[in-house]
């Protein structure tokens, strides 16, 4: 659940006063983190993610340790001062910000980041072990995905300074609504009667779906998820979940790829970002094809995968292990994808969701009218 | 005779036509590799000639490019070898540079570079063929009053050496040789199959030479020498029954005349005696045979004795013909190859493998230099009895040993069963009358089972030697590391502790203490460790320094 900017400053000097007491006695502090990895996920169908299990990782200070301690509390530092003041900032800006402060105080460059990717392992460190997520330490990621069309979605901001901006996405024409990764400050109400969302896997695909008149025919929320689903286009999801209570389908790829790293990762999180999963998982969306049957029934292109694509070859190692170890696929309300998974390793094919425009190749709107009859019938998992 | 007989006509050639036709045998492949073979036979010649009179060598190079080549894509080189050794008699002159297979070493089963005599010939006509020009010589022996300048040229057709010129020449020397070679090739100085890979390879393995060399593009060298000391070359020993095919053996008996075949047996070999005796007569050969006249023996009784004496468990060869660097004179010689941080040298006393006596002597060194260069391979230094092989690294005994350590249990990193990486160089020498090469041109070991573990036993022992000083050394940086961790990491952690909690001057001072007074603990641990590093080192040191000392006394009385 978030924290608030005052949770926040609490905890963090509640941790820097235990620190301080520890040396003053000389006594070795520990900070502990949380361990964020399938080993330590749990799954459980009523909330409908993945939530951290007990296992923390300790870092004791020594001579090894000292470095990484007094880079994080030196970066704590600055994100605090953040949070007092309002300012936000990327993480790419955070490690200019970082380069900045020990050009201006030579004795902080011993701490010195080599490149961004150490800074970025200090700020996760820093989440781990104030189990909260970067966006309330008001470190936000460029916003990716989630391009969304309705004629009857109404957002309302709340902006920084108390503002209201109100976006009727009906007037938008051919502008899609792009979310923020700031969910907490939408709120969403519908003209009339909303029947579904549809989240698309291509970004792409879904502009074709709604230049050929899908939200004007339906009453819907469309969506491009552009891939593996960034934290703007889950915490989204998980807002349009709560707040207007309409079913939601997810359209993609039949593969591992699609069914682990991105519809796993929009439906119930994922192992790397347990601490988020909360917020940031949409656990009633629904999986609505490309399903294995609909090849057959469809009559779509499928192909085998390569046995020399290193990425799909990744996917499927990763999917045997999926089977074996995690908690969602395990989980008994989740056969139906377990099942979708086995059948990926046994056949060893794929078909894309853009093998639905293969049906009737005169008529543009198939796809539509396809994802229209999958919905009414139920066939979906 | 019809035309098609005539043609089918079976005709013999000479060895030289042989090996005129197949010079790339013999190590003339390439242009480059032309250049390096020429130099190679003659400063192992010179070496050779030095070591055979007891006299300690001064050799000199002198390498020129003269113009182009008459080959596509060649110079014409001028390859000059001086040196100080006996001279050579007027008469062997032609034998020596113009005939194949006139050796003096030939299966004497000595430790000598050279051993069949085709090399300095093949140079000779690979100058010939390219130049249209033989091998300049310039010779004195101590009997004669002028030097003998004189060109000799190989007579391809009967495998013979003439004279081309022959003058009398005052020459600034008591005796020594000058032999020169002009050469279409072209100079490769770096890499493994450089000269300079060659003119160091050699200066390491021969303390007791005086090397200098003059070769375009780099300043002229001298690399003086680390020993007085004339290696010994030990006397050649009888054959062992078990190194010898069926026919060499009834070959062996035609040198013997009208002997009694148990005098025969006992001089001719080595390791044969009178329990031999009794033992072969328990196998079934009849006593009379002994007493018989080698000459009377039929082709029959030949092979019914060699076929029992196979069957015998005879002593394993003597160990005595092989000649080694020394401990000594390696860790001396290493040193003339730049500034060391540290090496460890291990001669191996000499073994037995695949029925033949070898010695094997390995130096693992780092250097100061090259102190930077941590993610390449380490320089491999391959030497047969004292010659660098340059070629065909990867079929190599010595290279399949070094793979075979595990470099990492001493601190040296190393992908797996590969090539150990870092800036180490590991020279590995081995000695032998009868080494197994792989072909003619002398350029790979044969990787036989028992010399592979052989020469990986010697490579494990240099590799635990090294251990002590990179222990020592990994000890020494974490030690430093932490200390500046500790000066470093510190008052920054607790500053912003402070900063973040509001902590008073008191709190700052109370933690800076701690923190000081924990990480110091780590820092003694790891100081606790040095000390105990230097102690080994220092103790095994001294250890070594004792037993040299005990082997030196004992060689004296």
């Amino acid at each position: 659940m978030a924290k608030s900017d005052q949770s926040i400053l609490k905890l963090s000097k509640e941790l820097c006063n235990r620190l301080l007491s520890d040396l003053e006695r000389a006594k070795r502090p520990v900070l502990y983190a949380t361990k964020c990895s399938l080993d330590n996920s749990n799954y459980d169908h009523r909330l409908g993610y993945l939530t951290p299990g007990d296992k923390k990782v300790a870092t004791e200070l020594n001579v090894s340790s000292v470095k990484k301690m007094s880079r994080a509390i030196f970066l704590l530092e600055v994100l605090l001062r953040n949070i007092d003041t309002g300012a936000v900032n990327t993480k790419r800006e955070l490690y200019y910000i970082s380069k900045g402060a020990m050009k201006h105080d030579p004795s902080l460059k011993p701490l010195d980041f080599g490149d961004q990717d150490e800074s970025d392992e200090i700020l996760d460190f820093i989440c781990e072990m104030l189990e909260c997520y970067r966006e309330e330490l008001n470190c936000f990621a460029n916003d990716r995905g989630g391009q969304t069309y309705s004629q009857q979605l109404v957002v309302t901001e709340t902006l920084p300074d108390g503002d209201q901006a109100v976006v009727d996405l009906s007037r938008l024409g051919t502008t899609p609504f792009q979310p923020k990764n700031r969910p907490q400050n939408l709120k969403l109400s519908a003209r009339e009667k909303i029947d579904f969302g549809l989240i698309v896997e291509s970004e792409g695909t879904a502009n074709t779906l709604v230049a050929n008149g899908f939200t004007k025919r339906h009453r819907c929320i469309l969506m491009g998820a552009q891939g593996v689903p960034s934290n703007a286009v889950r915490g989204w999801c998980k807002l349009i979940q709560d707040q207007l209570s309409v079913p939601l389908f997810f359209f993609g790829d039949l593969d591992a790829y699609t069914m682990q790293n991105i519809f796993r990762t929009l439906k119930a999180g994922s192992a790397a970002s347990l601490i988020r999963n909360s917020d940031f998982s949409a656990p009633d969306v629904r999986f609505l094809g490309v399903l294995p049957e609909d090849i057959k029934k469809y009559d779509l292109n499928d192909y085998p995968v390569k046995e020399n694509d290193a990425q799909e070859v990744r996917a499927l190692k990763k999917a045997t292990d999926a089977l074996k170890n995690d908690p969602f696929f395990q989980d008994q309300r989740n056969q139906g994808l377990n099942a979708i998974l086995k059948w990926l390793l046994s056949n060893k094919r794929r078909c894309e969701q853009q093998a639905y425009f293969s049906v009737d190749p005169r008529d543009p709107t198939m796809p539509e009218k396809i994802i229209i009859e999958k919905i009414k019938r139920g066939n979906y998992v | 005779m019809s035309k098609v007989e005539k043609n089918n006509r079976i005709t013999t050639s000479s060895t030289a036509e042989y090996f005129a036709k197949n010079l790339q045998q013999v190590g003339f492949s390439s242009q480059t590799k032309a250049v390096l073979t020429t130099l190679k036979e003659a400063v192992d010649n010179a070496l050779d000639a030095c070591e055979e009179h007891g006299i300690l060598p001064d050799v000199s190079v002198f390498i020129e490019k003269v113009g182009s080549g008459s080959l596509k894509n060649t110079d014409q080189i001028r390859i000059r070898v001086e040196d100080n050794g006996p001279g050579i008699d007027c008469e062997d002159i032609p034998k020596v540079f113009g005939e194949y297979l006139a050796s003096s070493k030939f299966g004497r089963g000595r430790c000598s570079r050279g051993q069949q005599g085709i090399g300095i010939s093949a140079a000779t006509t690979w100058a010939q063929l390219t130049s249209a020009v033989g091998a300049r010589v310039i010779t004195k022996t101590k009997t004669m009053r002028k030097a003998l300048n004189c060109l000799v040229e190989v007579d391809i057709k009967n495998n013979q050496g003439v004279f081309k010129e022959k003058q009398g020449m005052d020459w600034d020397r008591p005796h020594g040789t000058s032999v020169s070679f002009l050469v279409d090739g072209r100079l490769q100085l770096n890499g493994d199959a450089g000269l300079l890979n060659y003119l160091n390879g050699t200066a390491l393995v021969n303390p007791h030479l005086k090397l200098s060399y003059q070769i375009p593009g780099i300043e002229p060298q001298l690399m003086n020498r680390v020993t007085q000391h004339i290696p010994k070359i030990p006397e050649a020993t009888a054959p062992h029954p078990h190194t010898m095919k069926l026919g060499e053996f009834i070959a062996h008996s035609h040198l013997f005349g009208r002997v009694r075949v148990d005098n025969w047996l006992k001089k001719g070999f080595s390791r044969i005696h009178e329990g031999v005796f009794r033992e072969l007569v328990e196998t079934g050969i009849p006593k009379a045979l002994f007493e018989k006249s080698v000459d009377a023996l039929k082709d029959a009784e030949f092979k019914d004795l060699f076929s029992k004496l196979q069957h015998l468990k005879l002593m394993a060869p003597s160990t005595q013909s092989v000649m080694s660097i020394g401990e000594e004179s390696f860790a001396k010689s290493i040193q003339r190859l730049g500034a060391l941080d540290f090496f460890s040298v291990v001669s191996r006393k000499p073994v037995i493998c695949d029925f033949k006596p070898v010695q094997v002597e390995v130096a693992v060194a780092r250097f100061q230099e090259k102190a930077l260069e941590s993610d390449s391979s380490v320089q491999i230094l391959r030497f047969a009895n004292r010659v660098p092989l340059q070629f065909d690294k990867a079929s190599c005994a010595i290279v399949h040993a070094i793979e075979s350590v595990n470099w990492r249990a001493y601190g040296i990193a190393q992908p797996k069963n590969g090539i150990p990486q870092g800036p180490y160089i590991i020279a590995v020498s081995v000695v032998s009358p009868f080494i197994k090469f792989k072909n003619a041109s002398k350029e790979t070991i044969d990787a036989s089972d028992e010399l592979v573990e052989e020469i990986r036993r010697a490579l494990i022992q240099a590799g635990q030697k090294l251990a002590r000083y990179l222990r020592r050394e990994v000890k020494a940086n974490e030690l430093e590391e932490k200390i500046r961790h500790i000066e470093q990491f510190c008052p920054i952690l607790v500053d912003a502790l402070c900063r973040i909690t509001e902590a008073g001057e008191d709190q700052r001072k109370r933690a800076q203490e701690g923190i000081v007074k924990l990480l110091g603990r780590d820092a003694h641990t790891t100081q606790q460790e040095l000390v105990h590093a230097d102690a080994v080192l220092k103790k095994e040191t001294q250890k070594e320094e004792d037993q040299k000392g005990k082997r030196k006394q004992d060689g004296k009385k």
